[in-house]
């Protein structure tokens, strides 16, 4: 019975919160109607925000008017509102004639930006909580709400977490604003639109989705705001919520959407026809389609010349493998294919496994949760004992181990290669699936050896090509295969022979770069003969 | 590319393979014609229209079990491998089981994902290939004059094992596109990439072949049980580039996989549109342990299951569901379709 009544009394609130969402409904009830008398109003407002202590009130007299000033404290900018709000209000020479005064004091004395009229309850809590003053005045069933917003807020700082040797060292904060600003300061496009929504019952979140209008696909512009209106939950602490509310396949250990704390990467991203999401509180933007190959992709990649970053991209994907099948493969050779390896190491090898009371995998297991252990820990670790944890932690991967004849050191090297070959993956979300990916291929190894890996990695191929993140398969231009976008995979071409934004995303506007653009030397036939240098090389 | 020399013609297997690939490329009309005249149904459906419905749905079984057979025979083929190469100690049902594990998983996520996988995969495949290839000629493996004489014995004994052998393994197995064309999304492509696909394959093989006599020599080449691996396992190079068997091990499970899953799918597809199954992802599993079974049993040792395959399949498996049926087929369906042009008015008022 109990459960019954505790089901209906939700589905109730849940009821009165629709309500609550639906503020730009014109015809609101009476009783969400601001009342004529401001003491009325006052008094409900502190009744039901339970007389919360930063709700300050200024009782103010404006003409003959009685009136209050209304707004959070912390959320504003106090400097602001005594100075364009307070004092002008307060001025002696208000005309003492009887006439619209609520008009008087909308139109003449608030000297702020952004200023307008609300006559419902709703609109005004959503105001007032995000930061803006709202004056009741006597004999007036509307209020006038003033944007005063101005709170604390980290500055921008640089990346923590993708971190580049060239390129822009700014990166986003947690307020809204400041992102879309860090995007639009570098895209000067009218045609970047920025759509916002409030995604959240109880948080009201500011959530805002970037595009480029005739570069990005519209059908995925729709369905963006499709899966971001059908998230209903309490609050979007951090845009991780939101990339687990509309990712197309929960079961996965790769990510289908891209997050980044860099507007550069976003920026590039956007003139590439991606959509992003920005979310209020949250440093991470995220990008959506996101494919395989993207996350191999590093910023730095596009600031320096083609055949660095070519060879590098190269380098990353080789640790990738490194780093997926690394300890598997020790598993398979020292346990299945002895015959694999040559003899002169496979004697080595053995001699080093003589005092190792157990089997290979056992052996790489060991290390690896150790290593995964202290990565964890290093993580979470308050600075002033890191230093000590990483003395220990260089103990228990190292010499000492091996010494305790715990591990072999060829072990201790697999691991080590492995660890940091993990890092080397530009974007945390998807070194941390390898790491998840890395055990199975472990088990898979100890089982059944090289059969087992290969077992694994199809399984892994098939899965990568099942997925698809907002339509589109997450492996192209690999898989399917379109020749045209191999320009930016394996090989960064060099900058002027980019010339396409990707097919599997852009639909309209795709060529991004002009005829000619490949730089040359000043040509000699036509320094001799000016204006007749095209003719001559045809 | 297992087993799929023509080994009895000696040193012009290769020949023997082009030629096979000529009469693959015109017994793929045969099929596109019937896929033309059934454009949206796949072969267990329109068999029932052709020969009508009872003779149709006896054959649509026929074809489904004969699928099932070539997934299960494959399947078999690279277990046998495995087990006496790589993994003596290992049971055979445990690879195979593995195996079909892929091919299940891989069936489940649709067609769409075994055809970019197959795509993925075949990239994979040609690099190993031109690896394998270079690595060949850089170890100085390959000797010319172990492919003469050439023709020493005529063309008698050539076309004989084409037409015994080659047309149907592995160029006839395209049977399996009756089933699977209506599926694909760009219908005016099939033609041509498909042809190409014909082509390049066959080309493929021929190189294959060559370079296997090239290395091997012919006494070998015969000989040997997997020509392929034999000859991946003489590359040596400067004392550390050795024991590529596991080259040979990726190549193997991939092309395996590809191939059983095809035939593994169209026995799936084939039983879902006789039964009138909305979802065919119900019957994967059924099947699958359909042909994990029949793998196993089909022959007791990798001695029977090579003699079947060479010398009993060809002739009386192969030949009336690769080549008489679908001849048939298309003789009865232009008949029909050609009478019914003729005839119209009436049949319209009978139907």
């Amino acid at each position: 019975m109990s459960i019954l009544s505790k089901l209906l009394k939700k589905k109730h609130s849940r009821k009165k919160n629709d309500n609550y969402r639906q503020k730009q409904d014109p015809a609101s009830p009476a009783e969400l109607l601001i009342q004529r008398e401001y003491q009325d109003n006052l008094a409900r407002m502190k009744r039901e925000l339970g007389n919360s202590t930063d709700l300050v009130v200024r009782e103010i007299k404006i003409g003959q008017n009685q009136g209050a000033l209304v707004f959070i404290d912390g959320l504003v900018d106090a400097k602001t509102i005594s100075e364009f709000v307070v004092e002008t209000m307060m001025d002696k020479n208000i005309p003492n004639e009887n006439f619209d005064i609520f008009q008087y004091a909308l139109n003449k004395t608030i000297a702020l930006g952004s200023v307008k009229t609300i006559t419902n309850w709703n609109e005004l809590y959503d105001l007032l909580l995000s930061g803006c003053t709202i004056i009741f005045l006597n004999g007036y069933n509307k209020a006038i709400c003033g944007e005063t917003k101005g709170f604390e807020k980290r500055s921008i700082d640089e990346p923590s977490q993708q971190l580049s040797i060239r390129g822009p060292k700014d990166s986003f904060t947690e307020t809204l604003r400041v992102n879309t600003a860090l995007i639009r300061r570098r895209i000067k496009s009218p045609n970047l639109w920025i759509d916002s929504m409030k995604i959240g019952r109880v948080a009201q979140t500011d959530v805002a989705i970037m595009y480029i209008k005739g570069i990005a696909d519209d059908k995925i512009v729709q369905e963006v705001k499709t899966r971001l209106n059908r998230i209903d939950i309490d609050a979007v602490i951090d845009s991780g919520y939101i990339e687990q509310l509309i990712e197309d396949e929960t079961f996965t250990s790769f990510p289908t959407t891209y997050h980044t704390e860099r507007p550069d990467v976003v920026s590039s991203q956007l003139l590439e026809g991606r959509i992003a999401i920005v979310s209020d509180g949250s440093p991470y933007v995220l990008t959506v389609p996101a494919i395989f190959v993207q996350f191999f992709q590093a910023p730095d990649d596009y600031y320096s010349r083609f055949d660095l970053s070519t060879s590098i991209r190269f380098l990353r994907i080789i640790a990738f493998f490194i780093s997926l099948i690394g300890p598997s493969l020790y598993i398979a050779a020292t346990t299945y294919h002895q015959e694999m390896i040559p003899t002169t190491l496979v004697i080595a090898i053995a001699a080093q496994r003589e005092n190792v009371p157990f089997p290979a995998f056992f052996e790489a297991l060991i290390m690896e949760i150790t290593f995964e252990i202290l990565r964890e820990a290093g993580l979470r670790l308050p600075r002033a004992v890191g230093q000590a944890v990483s003395i220990v932690g260089a103990l228990v991967i190292g010499q000492a181990a091996v010494q305790a004849s715990i591990v072999s050191p060829l072990m201790v090297i697999v691991v080590s290669i492995t660890a940091i070959a993990n890092f080397s993956t530009p974007v945390f979300a998807m070194a941390i699936s390898t790491r998840l990916l890395r055990f199975a291929l472990m088990i898979m190894a100890a089982f059944i050896g090289l059969f087992g890996i290969m077992v694994g990695l199809m399984l892994m191929s098939i899965h990568l090509c099942s997925l698809r993140s907002f339509g589109v398969p997450y492996m192209s231009p690999l898989a399917p295969f379109n020749g045209e976008d191999q320009q930016d995979v394996f090989i960064r071409y060099p900058l002027w022979a980019l010339k396409n934004r990707p097919k599997y995303i852009s639909k309209g506007n795709r060529i991004r770069i002009g005829e000619n653009q490949k730089p040359e030397p000043p040509n000699q036939s036509s320094a001799d003969k000016p204006g007749s240098g095209k003719g001559n090389q045809e | 590319m297992l087993v799929g020399f023509p080994l009895s013609l000696k040193q012009d297997a290769w020949i023997g393979l082009l030629m096979a690939t000529a009469l693959g490329v015109l017994l793929f009309f045969i099929y596109y014609h019937l896929y033309k005249m059934y454009p949206d149904l796949p072969l267990t459906s329109y068999l029932q229209e052709i020969v009508g419905k009872w003779i149709g749905r006896i054959l649509g079984y026929l074809y489904i079990l004969y699928f099932t057979y070539l997934a299960a025979r494959v399947l078999r083929d690279f277990g046998e491998l495995l087990t006496s190469t790589i993994y003596t100690n290992t049971p055979l049902f445990v690879l195979l089981t593995l195996s079909m594990i892929i091919c299940a998983y891989a069936i489940q996520k649709g067609f769409e994902v075994i055809a970019r996988v197959g795509e993925l995969f075949f990239v994979v495949v040609y690099i190993l290939a031109v690896v394998g290839f270079t690595l060949i000629i850089i170890s100085k493996l390959i000797h010319m004059e172990y492919l003469r004489p050439m023709l020493a014995n005529g063309w008698i004994p050539i076309i004989k094992t084409v037409l015994k052998g080659s047309i149907t393994f592995p160029f006839g197995e395209m049977v399996v596109f009756t089933v699977l064309l209506p599926y694909l999304n760009q219908q005016k492509k099939v033609k041509q990439v498909c042809i190409w696909g014909i082509v390049l394959s066959g080309i493929n093989l021929a190189i294959a072949a060559v370079i296997n006599i090239a290395t091997l020599g012919i006494d070998l080449f015969i000989r040997s049980p997997y020509p392929l691996l034999s000859t991946i396992s003489k590359i040596k190079l400067a004392n550390f580039i050795e024991r590529l068997d596991v080259l040979f091990m990726v190549y193997l499970m991939i092309s395996g996989f590809m191939k059983t899953t095809i035939f593994y799918y169209a026995a799936v597809i084939g039983t879902a549109d006789i039964f009138n199954f909305k979802d065919y992802r119900k019957i994967t599993f059924p099947i699958g342990v359909i042909v994990l079974v029949s793998s196993m049993m089909i022959a007791v040792n990798y001695t029977e299951h090579i003699k079947e395959g060479l010398k009993i399949v060809p002739i009386y498996l192969h030949w009336p569901m690769q080549i008489i049926i679908p001849s048939l087929l298309l003789v009865i369906g232009l008949i029909r379709k050609h009478s019914k042009q003729t005839k119209k008015p009436p049949a319209q008022t009978n139907s």
